[in-house]
């Protein structure tokens, strides 16, 4: 009986993960994509598309919130669709850069100025654009940085607009997406 | 310095063919098309026509008119919905994926539920839809709809073919995502300005689907290890009472042979879903039927039963597994066999798995028992279930003096001898055909297993029938079923499609009364057809019919021999047999229960040691579906 617990049942850790998806450029392909997420119910943090070193594939990266079992069973319904050409697990093969870059736009009163542009300094954030009530940053970073950044800022102004392009990442070291889909 | 590959590839299958006869010549794109489905081995497609798709239909009549010897035959249905079930009655009766081809906007969107009933089923069955001109899509122009958004939440794959170039290779590439893998319809979306294109023909090529030509070599390479060839028997060896548990996967799979083969070399019985009905031989002795919600209480019995259970294209289905950690509570382990490894633990966790052609597995499996000499004695087990078999079989009111649908079928089968193609619609009348016919082959039986669509059952049978003229194909239909697709009746007749069409009424939405009779207190909302004023007999006489008849409730005695001219009758027939109204499918495993909570009704024998026979009380509401 001890193997033959339900799946679907099972209440394993929950945990962040960063999916590397490479997909042919084809018509439709990030609709398809995000169709599937919809339609299975898989909630995802953030999802980027872009061009990559290959103009025949667009590089997809999702993160996504989930324990194993959820996790595996996205990676193997994308692993499903005809136009996807690999996915893979950045954050369980550990070793990975992951940047996310950030417009923030805050209205501040005169005496926090300094405040917001030390803050700013110390996370290594620019001054993109300036008036006399607003100023914008902008950041680039791990989410982790970039959410610890907000928290301070909003601590000192008030945060009126905010854009985030969703998360990059690729792998560290020599391997990467397209090198290993080709190796095997 | 981008790299890029080849956006059209040719495979090794295409390899050391020579060229194509036609290779190099001008031809429009409908010729095109024509003449790819033409190479694929298509003889026959199922459509109706509309102007963003009149190029390809007139290139069809052409293509016919040049090749006098190897017409495609085309079948023009009712409604395209019907289409799109004949082509689905072909496919699944074949496994060739089965063809059609539809107009834009209203034409495509009347096939979504065939597209939607072939991937929840796992068919393969190629779409083609016209499309408006590449230059007016997106301006809300005249029958034009998204279509491809719409399909691809629904089919295993679609294209939209903006770039003539690659029409040809698109339309050879939808083959094969349908056919290989884990089979599913395919979807070609395709604009008038396309199909009116004129280009040089290459007569070969595929779209460069890289991910999926790796991912699928691989399945193909897919062998067990030896490791794990000694780990599926060392579990089978600590077993006593293993037991398979089979599903469409195997009939998809063209595993049936193997299947046996495994099944009878060490003596494991074994049970079917739904869908994997035919994949073991109703009638031989290590059949135990179906498993299930509504299964026979054996096949539920041996499940509860067993201590090792070998899934093989089966996927603890809601219908099968409703109480998932209560399914086989003692088998101590679980091998899945499966195509899709997404199938793998999904629902349920297993112990050994094999993600790959089952067939192919099961192969492997009984080579390597034969190799070793695996031997163990089942014989207590196999006893054990048809102790089961013999002593809890299905049964009804065999005195009633109202026709019974059981009684129906029993005799039918008794003239059919598992030997027929039988198609069904959904409700009751599928469920009480699953149970009472026999089948010997896989791809005998056709049902929507997965969506539940009614109207399935004629055109699928018209279908089946079509590819197979020298079979008895059997449309069995319930009352609300057939009314879906009646106009298919018709289609029937106009192409002298000899199927059989027995219809089993029983007034009413059956199977949705017996949720209402168990669930919501006899409260028959919406599902009393008693005022319904259709005669179906005059309506089968008045499309051409020369067989229709009609069986009153009372008229038991004349049922065996009214069946068996029905069945020898030359051409299309249609009888229908009223039935008695309240005639339940027994056993029922109520939604979310377990097995143990199965109820049997009352003529078939439950359990002692099930303890007090389980009751639906009357007031449990049917949270899950
Ligand atoms: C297209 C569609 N609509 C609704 C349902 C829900 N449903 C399931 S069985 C059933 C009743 C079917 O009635 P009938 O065909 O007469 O079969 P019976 O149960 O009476 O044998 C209904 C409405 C369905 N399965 N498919
Ligand atoms: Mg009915």
């Amino acid at each position: 009986m001890s193997s033959t617990n339900g799946a679907i049942l099972e209440t394993p850790s929950i945990t962040k993960h960063v999916l590397g998806v490479l997909v042919e450029n084809h018509h439709g392909v990030l609709s398809r994509i995000a169709g599937l997420f919809a339609a299975r119910g898989f909630n995802i943090d953030s999802l980027t598309v872009s061009a990559t070193e290959d103009s025949s594939m667009s590089r997809m990266t999702v993160t996504l919130t989930g324990d194993t079992t959820v996790i595996d069973q996205i990676r193997k319904q994308l692993n499903k669709l005809a136009e996807v050409i690999t996915v893979e697990d950045l954050t369980e093969q550990g070793l990975h850069i992951e940047r996310e870059l950030v417009l923030v736009k805050v209205e501040y009163s005169p005496e926090k100025r300094t405040d917001l542009i030390e803050i700013a300094a110390i996370f290594k954030a620019k001054s993109v654009d300036m008036t006399p009530e607003t100023i914008a940053f902008e950041i680039s970073g791990s989410q982790e940085k970039i959410d610890n950044f907000l928290t301070m800022i909003a601590q000192e102004a008030c945060i009126t607009e905010l854009a985030r392009s969703g998360v990059v990442a690729l792998a560290r070291g020599s391997g990467g997406l397209r090198k290993s889909f080709y190796a095997d | 310095m981008a790299i890029a590959e080849e956006a059209i590839i040719t495979l090794e299958e295409e390899r050391g063919g020579g060229p194509h006869a036609l290779a190099g010549n001008e031809m429009m794109g409908a010729e095109m098309v024509i003449q790819v489905l033409a190479d694929q081995g298509v003889d026959t497609i199922f459509g109706y026509s509309g102007g963003a798709i009149l190029p390809t239909y007139d290139a069809i009549f052409r293509y016919n008119a040049g090749n006098p010897d190897k017409e495609i035959r085309l079948v023009v249905p009712a409604n395209e919905q019907g289409a799109g079930f004949m082509a689905a009655g072909y496919s699944r009766s074949t496994g060739r994926p089965g063809v059609f081809l539809v107009t834009s906007g209203p034409g495509a969107t009347n096939c979504v539920t065939p597209i939607r009933d072939c991937a929840a089923d796992s068919i393969p069955a190629i779409l083609i839809c016209g499309q408006v001109p590449r230059a007016a899509m997106g301006t809300d122009a005249f029958q034009e709809a998204p279509v491809f958004n719409i399909m691809q939440s629904c089919a295993k794959h679609t294209f939209l073919v903006l770039n003539p170039e690659e029409l040809e290779a698109t339309i050879r590439t939808a083959f094969r995502i349908a056919t290989t893998g884990r089979p599913g319809p395919v979807v070609i979306d395709l604009p008038k300005d396309v199909q009116n294109w004129t280009g040089k023909f290459r007569g070969e090529g595929y779209l460069n689907l890289r991910g999926y030509e790796k991912r699928f070599a691989r399945l193909q390479a897919m062998r067990v290890s030896d490791d794990s060839m000694a780990s599926f028997f060392h579990m089978l060896e600590q077993s006593e009472r293993p037991l398979i548990y089979a599903g469409g996967g195997v009939i998809n799979g063209e595993a049936a042979t193997e299947l046996r083969e495994f099944a009878n070399t060490l003596g494991i019985p074994g049970v079917t879903t739904l869908m994997g009905i035919g994949s073991l031989d109703t009638t031989s002795d290590l059949s135990m039927h179906m498993l299930g919600m509504h299964g026979t209480a054996f096949a539920n019995y041996a499940v509860d039963d067993c201590d090792f259970l070998i899934a093989v294209g089966s996927r603890f289905d809601d219908r099968v597994a409703g109480k998932v950690h209560e399914f086989a509570p003692n088998a101590r382990g679980i091998a899945h066999l499966d195509i899709d490894a997404a199938e793998i633990g999904k629902v349920k966790n297993v112990s050994w798995s094999y993600v790959g052609d089952t067939g192919r597995c099961l192969d492997d499996l009984v080579r390597y028992a034969k190799k070793t000499g695996f031997k163990k004695d089942y014989t207590g087990w196999q006893r054990h279930c048809a102790g089961l078999r013999g002593n809890h079989p299905l049964d009804w009111n065999r005195k009633s003096e109202m026709i019974q649908p059981y009684y129906v079928l029993e005799e039918l089968n008794k003239i059919t001898k598992g030997d027929a193609i039988v198609s069904t619609g959904v409700g009751q009348h599928q469920m009480w055909a699953a149970q009472y016919f026999d089948f010997k082959q896989p791809r005998t039986w056709l049902t929507s297993g997965s969506m539940g669509t009614m109207g399935f059952g004629l055109p699928a049978a018209i279908g089946a029938k079509m590819a197979n003229p020298d079979k008895v194909v059997i449309a069995v239909d319930g009352d609300g079923s057939i009314r879906m697709n009646l106009g298919e009746l018709e289609t029937a007749t106009t192409y002298g499609v000899g199927v059989k069409v027995l219809l089993l009424n029983n007034q009413g939405d059956g199977m949705v009364r017996q949720w209402q009779k168990l669930m919501f207190d006899q409260r028959f909302s919406g599902t009393d057809k008693t005022m319904h004023k259709k005669d179906f007999v005059k309506a089968a006489q008045a499309d051409g019919y020369e067989f229709a008849e009609r069986l009153h409730v009372n008229e038991v005695d004349k049922v065996p021999e009214t069946l068996q001219r029905f069945v020898d009758h030359d051409g299309p027939a249609f009888l229908e047999v009223m039935i008695d109204p309240d005639a339940l499918v027994m056993p029922m495993v109520g939604p979310g229960k377990s097995y143990r909570e199965m109820i049997v009704g009352d003529w078939i024998k439950p359990r002692e040691s099930e303890g007090p026979a389980a009751q639906m009380d009357g007031k449990t509401k049917a949270d899950l579906f």
